[in-house]
């Protein structure tokens, strides 16, 4: 069987852990997350999405419990270069990840400084635009660049070190619709070619991307399942006050002035195929 | 929605133009001809990819931004490029609250940041109480609870009803929120634009609502601006502006979901007639298919 390439064990943590007031922010996570999986965590602010998150590339380390990155603990600090090569991460605004004034400068910080040699560096630069689709702006200053491109910048850089696992931390709540669906295809096409994407988020709809969700809410996980299975909890999300997809709501409402119609569809394509076979049933019989 | 016997609009914007930086080698060219008008009492979306120019439009609204390059912004008949104009009445009419609101709190504690505006107005003491009372209700913060907290004690969603009830103490007739609600949870968002909603429909307040996200847009306004590229590109009743979706797709920018799901209905010839802005919409809208 294949091993989990992150796996989180009782981890509790707080923040002033030795003060007289410390906060709380994670209580008892149990977590696994096989390689190639697409992960989505959503809860609303100060659930402790964020915090979890940065203990999978040892930021922050458990206050009790333990986390493994491919078998090796965060808290022993020999592992710490390894698993943050191992583990890349993307923030929320890219300004502050964007450390070089071109492009391709910008994608080769990270391979650069860990020595990577001139010729293998040439070609993570190339592999890494590509996949963001960022190839024809390699030469480009990127404080000219808008958001979206930005943050495709951004993950480029992180993409360079070849990452196992990419962690996206609310990458796209600061972009318009195009840039989110640019950066959201170039997530889906790194997934694709074998990366584990562990992706934080507020957008349901997003959220739909991913194998599983995780719902956090004050410092717990409160549940978790395929996004058909989290979302057909429509009245829990609900009491979490937590938004489901439009294509969910609707579905759920119809669901309950007709019990045949399914209350948990996801996507656009599959409520418009579920109308259009009702329609079509209906003048068949 | 528009009322046509006011004859003057209370917001008019004519070809206007800015450069920020004008003459130094940062130069950069925001808007090249943005018209556009709102009326008293209106709820009005600015929509637009990042970078457009939706707040520097906005920022001319409250005399942050004045019109001295080519256009002209009439506010309740009055031309913002006068220097004669008294930015300070300006401002109390007008209030604009930023993408990081929480940035706008300064005081120690949240019933002083509030009555700062009052304050300066020169209203009384038991006025400004009441004032501040009246705006803390208005966003959901408790005033005896929250009115001797440390503002920075309070959570983000807390800071930024604190922000936003600092604007509203001044009583402004226009409440403009640039993104003012990017990056709050689904929970405090949902609270606040509700609150919102009822200060505009309830209070008459005139709602200048910019967003990037298009479902909150439907839910909340009546009239939609398109801007691409400083210069307004679409303009109509929100439904029309939905009705739209091959074209907003050129400016980068989306319908809701559930807008979708009725064009694709559509063009599979179900003759949904009207486009639904909301979920509430569509399931009567859908509904009546299913059963017809």
């Amino acid at each position: 069987m294949t091993e989990p390439i992150i796996r989180i064990e009782n981890v509790h943590f707080a923040y002033n852990a030795q003060s007289e007031n410390p906060i709380v922010a994670l209580t008892d996570i149990n977590l696994e997350v096989m390689p190639g999986e697409y992960l989505v965590i959503v809860g609303h602010n100060g659930s402790g999405k964020s915090t979890l998150a940065k203990h999978l590339n040892a930021l922050l380390l458990p206050t009790q419990g333990d986390v493994w990155v491919n078998g090796m603990n965060t808290k022993n600090g020999a592992h710490t270069l390894t698993i943050r090569s191992t583990v890349g991460m993307v923030f929320q605004i890219p300004d502050n990840q964007i450390v070089a004034t071109v492009v391709e400068e910008d994608v080769a910080f990270g391979p650069a400084n860990l020595g990577v040699p001139e010729d293998e560096l040439r070609e993570r630069i190339d592999w890494a635009l590509d996949v963001v689709d960022m190839q024809n702006f390699r030469h480009r200053a990127p404080h000219l660049l808008s958001a979206g491109q930005k943050q495709r910048v951004a993950i480029a850089g992180a993409m360079a070190l070849k990452p196992q696992v990419l962690i996206l931390d609310e990458s796209t709540s600061m972009l318009d619709p195009a840039g989110r669906e640019e950066v959201l295809s170039a997530v889906r096409r790194l997934n694709q070619a074998g990366t584990t994407i562990i992706a934080i988020t507020h957008y349901m709809h997003e959220a739909v991307e991913g194998d599983r969700i995780v719902v956090m809410e004050a410092a717990r996980t409160v549940t978790q399942g395929s996004p058909r299975e989290v979302f057909s909890q429509v009245e829990e999300l609900r009491a979490l006050q937590l938004d489901v997809p439009q294509v969910t709501e609707l579905s759920y409402a119809l669901h309950q002035r007709d019990e045949t119609f399914p209350p948990n569809l996801l996507t656009v394509e599959e409520i418009v195929a579920e109308i259009i076979r009702r329609k079509e049933l209906e003048v068949a019989t | 929605m528009k009322d046509t016997h006011q004859a003057q609009p209370f917001i008019q914007v004519n070809d206007l133009h800015h450069v920020y930086l004008r003459g130094t080698p940062l130069e950069v060219t925001a808007l090249k001809g943005v018209t556009l008008e709102i009326y008293e009492g209106e709820s009005i979306g600015i929509i637009g990819r990042t970078g457009a120019g939706k707040s520097t439009i906005v920022q001319h609204f409250n005399g942050l931004l004045r019109a001295r390059q080519p256009g002209k912004v009439i506010l309740e008949g009055q031309d913002m490029s006068d220097p004669s104009v008294k930015v300070k009445a300006i401002r109390q009419k007008v209030g604009l609250v930023f993408q990081h609101p929480e940035q706008q709190l300064f005081e120690r504690l949240v019933g002083d940041d509030i009555a700062f505006g009052p304050k300066r107005l020169g209203l009384s003491r038991e006025e400004r109480r009441e004032r501040v009372r009246w705006a803390m209700e208005m966003v959901g913060l408790d005033f005896e609870r929250f009115k001797d907290r440390f503002t920075f004690s309070l959570s983000g969603g807390e800071m930024r009803k604190a922000a936003i009830a600092g604007v509203l103490a001044l009583q402004p007739k226009v409440l403009i929120l640039d993104e003012s609600t990017t990056g709050v949870d689904p929970r405090g968002r949902k609270d606040l634009l509700a609150r919102i909603l009822e200060l505009h429909r309830h209070h008459g307040m005139t709602l200048i609502f910019v967003s990037p996200n298009m479902e909150e847009v439907a839910s909340m306004v009546d009239r939609v601006y398109v801007i691409d590229d400083g210069r307004t590109a679409m303009s109509g009743t929100t439904r029309e502006i939905f009705d739209r979706p091959d074209d907003l797709r050129q400016y980068g920018l989306g319908v809701p979901q559930v807008t979708t799901i009725a064009h694709q209905l559509r063009e599979h010839s179900l003759p949904i007639t009207r486009t639904p802005l909301t979920v509430a919409e569509a399931a009567e809208d859908v509904w009546k298919i299913l059963n017809s």
